[in-house]
């Protein structure tokens, strides 16, 4: 079962890294990848936005916000202003709705299927979204994603060379990515 | 069961299952080894020893968090109560194998400390005998800025300082944590 | 001998048991400096929780996340880098903060294989200035840091051991590490290439051989290969006296 590419985007909804598994895949240009970037992450937030949401009422127990008047919408870190506007905030301050359970957030997309592919999207609780090619049939996708999750944190967070949210050019990530991904097939 | 028991077992397992170890003394004198160079860096001023080691620890916080989410799999706290435990028994079993009591919280549920029995980057520790170091320097202060990185980039702003220490001379170790908000939209960037 | 400045470095902080190392006259003195000082000396917690009460061996094979090394490594590195000017100065920032390790390690490793070796821990912490242990020559140094070191640090000897080919360097002595476990996580930016951040573990090893008497400067050169990207040379240069010594010491017999 074939891993076609890998995309990484950070918070603010940059690409910041960018791999193909398969050789000799053709590549989009890499404009083409920071407007794919750029597009996911503003349909993200707003298929998260749109999530439906029940009266306040309904609710026994929202969580404590001490300084905010506004109820607390566990929203995953807000795209920032060069994407989508984010109707969730506006909703929130009306302080009239919450999500089903508050607990739990809200997610965006999570896949995107078509007869040829299939986009899995993973994003952290930090807001990092790891967006994930594979064949439509691929099973164990959340397998892969968090060994990915977990090379990630290694060898990018741990390297004192990588800076937050700048692209990610570890070449030992790469090396063990690939090299896990390859001892899988 | 209790948020707390739930923790405690996945912290545990973490550790055995999980958790690439090595030796704790690397992993002390690497710490005593970065204080010491702070105090000869700073020329022996201790608030700004304390100041460089939060700032450390918070740059530590930023990176650490990804890892933590990488290997326990957990999911958002329902609350600042759920947040304590999971940062006591399960952030603090895995990193250092230690679990803080997490004890005396205000009525608001927004302030809690962590009582440490066993710190391992304090093992071999004994402060400079100069009169000042006891009543100044926080050792361990890398691990409050460990937990304002780690939490901010999970959406809460929080405060964390140590109230006392057995290396100064105190019966207890302990830190003080406060929440300061949930930060809801995109923060500025930290001028750090 | 030694650099001052250096052991000036790390008097502060931290002990790890009696100074019975050569070389140690500028911390001693100063010790005394010290005592003889009216002080009103440090605090204890009432329980008595000091380094004193507890056994030094309490925490010899307690193990702690390779993440938290990793992490604490990794800030080491960008804290030194901000006040550096090229990677030669970012290498012996690095290689500075491993000395004062290295000393330490010294003690720690003598205290152990002492008591593991003769049946009275007692009797041997007390003895002379000069522990039954201490290598003389070279070679039972290099052995000591190869394996004894290495296992303390790493949990594994070290992966080779050589001599310098060329007479023009018979000082020369190489130890390799095929994944030295600092350098596990780093990618070093292709404008550093030649940067080996493992020149925190040269400064330890420079620690360990300075402490023993064997005056040395120790640095770490990349060496991949296919199979180990990350091999790792370090480099032992001993000075003149040393290789002087040893010639005097081979004479009499003494290995």
């Amino acid at each position: 079962m074939a891993v076609f590419s890998l995309i990484i985007i950070n918070k603010a909804g940059g690409l910041v890294y960018q791999r193909e598994f398969q050789p000799g895949l053709r590549k989009l240009s890499t404009n083409d990848y920071l407007v794919l970037a750029g597009t996911f992450h503003g349909v993200h937030a707003i298929t998260r936005s749109i999530t439906p949401k029940l009266p306040l009422a309904a609710i026994p127990n929202p969580p404590i916000t001490p300084t905010t008047a506004t109820t607390p919408s566990p929203n995953i870190a807000s795209p920032s202003s060069t994407s989508t506007p984010t109707p969730s905030s506006s909703s929130a301050s009306a302080g009239g709705y919450t999500y089903p359970n508050p607990g739990v957030p809200a997610t965006g997309l999570e896949s995107l299927e078509t007869d040829k592919f299939r986009l899995t999207c993973f994003q952290t609780l930090t807001g990092t979204k790891f967006l994930l090619f594979t064949e439509p049939t691929m099973a164990n996708i959340d397998v892969v994603m968090k060994k990915i999750y977990e090379l990630y944190a290694d060898f990018v967070m741990k390297n004192p060379f990588y800076q937050l949210e700048m692209p990610v050019r570890c070449e030992a990530f790469d090396r063990n990515l690939q090299g896990w991904l390859r001892g899988r097939a | 069961m209790s948020s707390a028991t739930k923790a405690s077992r996945i912290g545990e397992e973490l550790w055995k299952t999980r958790v690439d170890k090595v030796n704790a003394e690397l992993v002390t004198l690497t710490y005593g080894t970065i204080v010491a160079q702070l105090c000869q860096d700073y020329d022996g001023n201790y608030h700004e020893v304390n100041k460089q080691l939060e700032k450390m620890g918070y740059n530590i916080g930023m990176r650490l968090i990804e890892d933590f989410l990488a290997k326990s799999n957990v999911g958002r706290c329902a609350n600042f109560r759920e947040t304590a435990d999971m940062i006591s028994k399960v952030g603090f079993r895995i990193f250092l194998n230690i679990a803080p009591t997490v004890t005396n919280w205000t009525s608001d549920n927004n302030q809690f400390s962590l009582i440490f029995d066993e710190n391992p980057l304090a093992d071999f520790v004994e402060l400079p005998d100069d009169g000042r170091a006891q009543d100044e320097l926080w050792f361990s202060n890398i691990l409050c800025g460990v937990l304002r990185g780690a939490l901010e980039m999970v959406q809460m702003q929080i405060e964390a300082h140590f109230v006392s220490d057995v290396l100064r001379g105190d019966d207890t170790t302990e830190m003080r944590v406060s929440l300061v908000r949930y930060i809801e939209d995109e923060m500025p960037p930290d001028e750090e | 001998m030694t650099q001052p400045a250096r052991h000036a470095a790390m008097l502060s902080i931290s002990n790890s048991g009696p100074n019975t190392m050569a070389g140690e006259k500028q911390q001693s003195t100063q010790h005394m400096h010290t005592q003889s000082q009216p002080s009103q000396g440090l605090r204890v917690p009432s329980n008595r929780k000091t380094i004193y009460d507890r056994h030094l061996n309490r925490s010899r094979s307690a193990e702690l996340s390779r993440a938290s090394f990793a992490f604490l490594f990794a800030e080491m590195v960008t804290y030194a880098q901000r006040r550096v000017t090229g990677i030669q100065d970012l290498e012996r920032r690095l290689n500075e903060q491993g000395y004062p390790l290295g000393l330490r390690l010294l003690d720690l490793l003598y205290y152990r294989t002492m008591s593991s070796s003769t049946s009275s821990s007692l009797s041997s912490s007390s003895t002379s200035a000069s522990p039954p242990n201490r290598p003389l020559r070279i070679l039972p140094l290099l052995h000591l840091i190869h394996g004894p070191l290495w296992r303390l640090l790493f949990n594994r000897p070290a992966d080779a051991l050589e001599h310098s080919v060329s007479p023009e360097t018979p000082n020369e002595y190489m130890i390799t590490d095929n994944d030295p476990l600092v350098n596990t996580y780093i990618s070093v930016p292709k404008e550093m290439s030649m940067l080996n951040c493992a020149a925190f573990v040269a400064g330890i090893i420079e620690g360990v051989c300075d402490g023993c008497g064997f005056e040395a400067k120790v640095t770490a050169h990349n060496q991949p290969t296919e199979m180990w990207p990350g091999r790792t040379i370090f480099l032992l240069r001993f000075g003149e006296s040393v290789m002087e010594r040893e010639k005097v010491l081979e004479r009499a017999g003494v290995k």
